[in-house]
């Protein structure tokens, strides 16, 4: 009594057949061309021998245009779930040898299918997107299916952590579902995505431009700022996407996998207080601060070529996995901008949906002045970065390293936003503009009256500098939790987040805030 | 059509040039910021000037102003070799200054733009040929 061993045979040809994709002839193509085929991603992706597929045998119903009875092995998308570092993942990947990656109703199904899976199970959505885009042939039926991925993006959003690789062409609609997701990871060469290429770019708008400047990773890295990682290739995106889940909770309702030592170590880093130049004019380089304020100097930062003028990372301090914010005073003097808004704002937003601490840094002079910033709308968008903060109710945490000024010092998370400790080095400022302009609104009368107006406003000036140009004024009003030393960072902050770890805090209940956007 | 001249290794040639873009292509939409593929941590050349530059905008070996602000110092002599990255001129602009770096590999040629002076952000400061 054993099980028939022509079903075994018919199983294992099955098996055997789906796993040639569109032919071994298109598979043998694609290695040449030094691309891995959508199984070999997924492979690479998950811990050895972890993956477990779903739908394998789903077939496409389509009788139109010459697609009856046309077989499109898992139509055209490998989906399942695996292990990642000893975590379960749920991923798919659509496979361009089979009918170019495009997207139909079943192919559309399955990675609804997986996606419902994922939020069941409390499990991070990871998609590997390299597809000619809709199926034409499936008409309203492949449209359909785009609408049934966006709106699950949408469900899973602050659900799940959602992440896209992009691999291949992406266009048009095709492209929302990335744009859906909390991070892309795109490939530098053999990717490009967009809504509208050059040709119909040049027959709308009569503008010449290339695919790359629209359309590559490159492009959305630095300009656009639709992308958050540039990766060598389809590998090195996949372990860009493997360290990024390293500091991610699986879902919205467990901690993020912090690693804490049993003891906090308080040592003082003397190559801290080196770091802070003498003159205030000087940049400090924050990604120097931030490599000795975490563990092993090691952070993943995120949209690293877009608004540089604020640096955004995932690190850990002292084992505790937290979201860092840190003004850039080597780019654009740290000025807080439109771009930096946004990028800074949906950053924090992430960090508290996923219960990561938040870390902030703080150099900024203020936000950039300019027509084209007040034209463009930084009103609307700096307030994305008042609104952020003040919503999220993760632990914050704020060092105040130098300047501190104005509108951009309460957009950088003080007391006052709900910061649940301040920290201030000795070389803080905090005022409400700088000394300069400070003066000359105060004391206009009295230094145009005096016998040597320049003389005057200098003296005027500097006493103003004295008094705000240092962190105690704001001490002495209990603006900041204590005054320390730069060498002193790394090891009350990482008590702090011990104690601030069981922090919680409850809000009106509604439906949503109303975020300007 | 354009007529120029060309001239290779000291010998005139008089050339005809048909622009096929002429009469749609407007100039460059600021919009069309040319972007390094190369390497992505290069910095991506700065948009276009607004105004119509000089014929030599664009190039590579013009320095562009990170942002408007007031040009403290050249960092280096006019002759000097640099290497691309080396600091060559500093900016003050929101209470912080501001370095700016050379953007090839090369001489420095001619200093555009004068120490005191305010400086427009994409202005161009000095060239490096």
């Amino acid at each position: 009594m054993a099980i028939s061993p022509a079903l075994l045979q018919e199983l294992e040809e099955k098996r055997k057949t789906l796993y040639l994709a569109g032919g071994a002839d298109k598979l043998a193509e694609r290695k040449k061309k030094g691309l891995m085929s959508a199984r070999e991603r997924l492979d690479a992706f998950f811990d050895a021998g972890t993956f477990m597929e779903f739908g394998l045998h789903v077939q496409h119903d389509c009788q139109n245009f010459g697609l009856a009875g046309k077989p499109m092995p898992a139509d055209g998308v490998i989906t399942g779930v695996g292990y990642v570092e000893g975590r379960p993942v749920a991923a798919y990947a659509q496979d361009f040898t089979v009918g170019g990656g495009s997207l139909g109703s079943k192919h559309a199904q399955k990675i609804c299918n997986l996606m419902e899976y994922a939020m069941k199970a409390g499990m991070p959505f990871v998609g590997v997107n390299d597809s000619g885009g809709a199926r034409i042939q499936e008409g309203d039926e492949a449209l359909s299916g785009y609408g049934k991925i966006f709106f699950r993006n949408v469900l899973a959003s602050g659900v799940i952590p959602q992440i896209t690789v992009i691999a291949g062409p992406c266009a048009g609609g095709a492209a929302y579902s990335p744009a859906l997701t909390d991070f892309i990871i795109m490939t530098k060469k053999n990717a490009q995505m967009f809504i509208c290429g050059p040709e119909v770019i040049k027959a709308a708008t009569g503008q010449t431009v290339t695919m790359d400047e629209i359309g590559s990773a490159a492009a959305h890295a630095a300009i656009s700022g639709n992308i958050h990682f540039v990766a060598e290739d389809e590998k090195h995106a996949l372990q860009i996407a493997t360290k990024l889940l390293s500091f991610l909770p699986s879902n919205n309702v467990m901690d993020p996998p912090h690693k804490p030592a049993a003891t906090v170590t308080l040592d003082r880093d003397i190559e801290m207080n080196e770091l802070v130049p003498e003159d205030a004019k000087a940049p400090l380089d924050v990604t120097k601060v931030i490599s000795r304020l975490v563990d092993n100097g090691d952070f993943l930062e995120v949209q690293k070529d877009f608004a540089k003028n604020i640096v955004i990372c995932f690190a850990r301090i002292q084992g505790i996995s937290v979201g860092i914010i840190a003004n850039q005073p080597a780019h654009k003097a740290g000025t807080l901008d439109i771009d930096a808004s946004d990028k800074a704002a949906r950053f924090i937003r992430f960090c508290n949906v996923f219960n990561l601490p938040i870390v902030n840094l703080v150099d900024v002079p203020g936000f950039l002045p300019g027509v084209v910033q007040e034209r463009g709308g930084i009103i609307r968008h700096g307030a994305k970065m008042l609104f952020a903060y003040a919503s999220a109710t993760v632990p914050k945490i704020t060092v105040i390293m130098r300047k501190a000024y104005g509108g951009a010092y309460l957009a950088m998370c003080p007391v006052d936003m709900g910061a649940d400790a301040v920290y201030a080095w000795p070389t803080a400022e905090i005022a409400v503009m700088g000394a300069e302009g400070a003066v000359k609104v105060l004391f206009k009368r009295e230094i145009t009256s005096a016998a040597d107006p320049s003389a005057k406003e200098k003296e005027l000036t500097a006493e103003y500098r004295k008094k705000f140009c240092a962190p105690y004024e704001a001490a002495s009003r209990g603006f900041i939790t204590d005054v320390i030393e730069p060498a002193q960072t790394r090891g009350i902050v990482a008590m702090m987040l011990r104690n601030t770890l069981s922090k919680r805090e409850t809000r009106p209940p509604k439906k949503h805030g109303n975020i300007p956007l | 059509m354009k007529k120029l001249r060309v001239t290779v290794e000291g010998k005139v040639y008089e050339v005809l040039v048909e622009m096929l873009d002429e009469g749609t292509a407007a100039p460059a939409p600021a919009s069309s910021a040319p972007v390094t593929t190369a390497s992505i941590t290069a910095p991506v050349v700065a948009r276009p000037a607004p105004k119509p530059a000089p014929a030599a905008a664009g190039v590579s070996g013009d320095v562009l102003c990170p942002m408007t602000g007031k040009l403290m110092s050249f960092d280096v002599q006019i002759g000097q070799t640099v290497a691309e990255g080396t600091q060559v001129a500093t900016v003050e602009a929101m209470k912080m200054n501001t370095y700016v770096y050379a953007s090839k590999a090369g001489k420095v040629l001619e200093f555009v733009a004068k120490p005191g002076d305010t400086v427009e952000e994409h202005a161009v400061l000095l060239r490096i040929g």
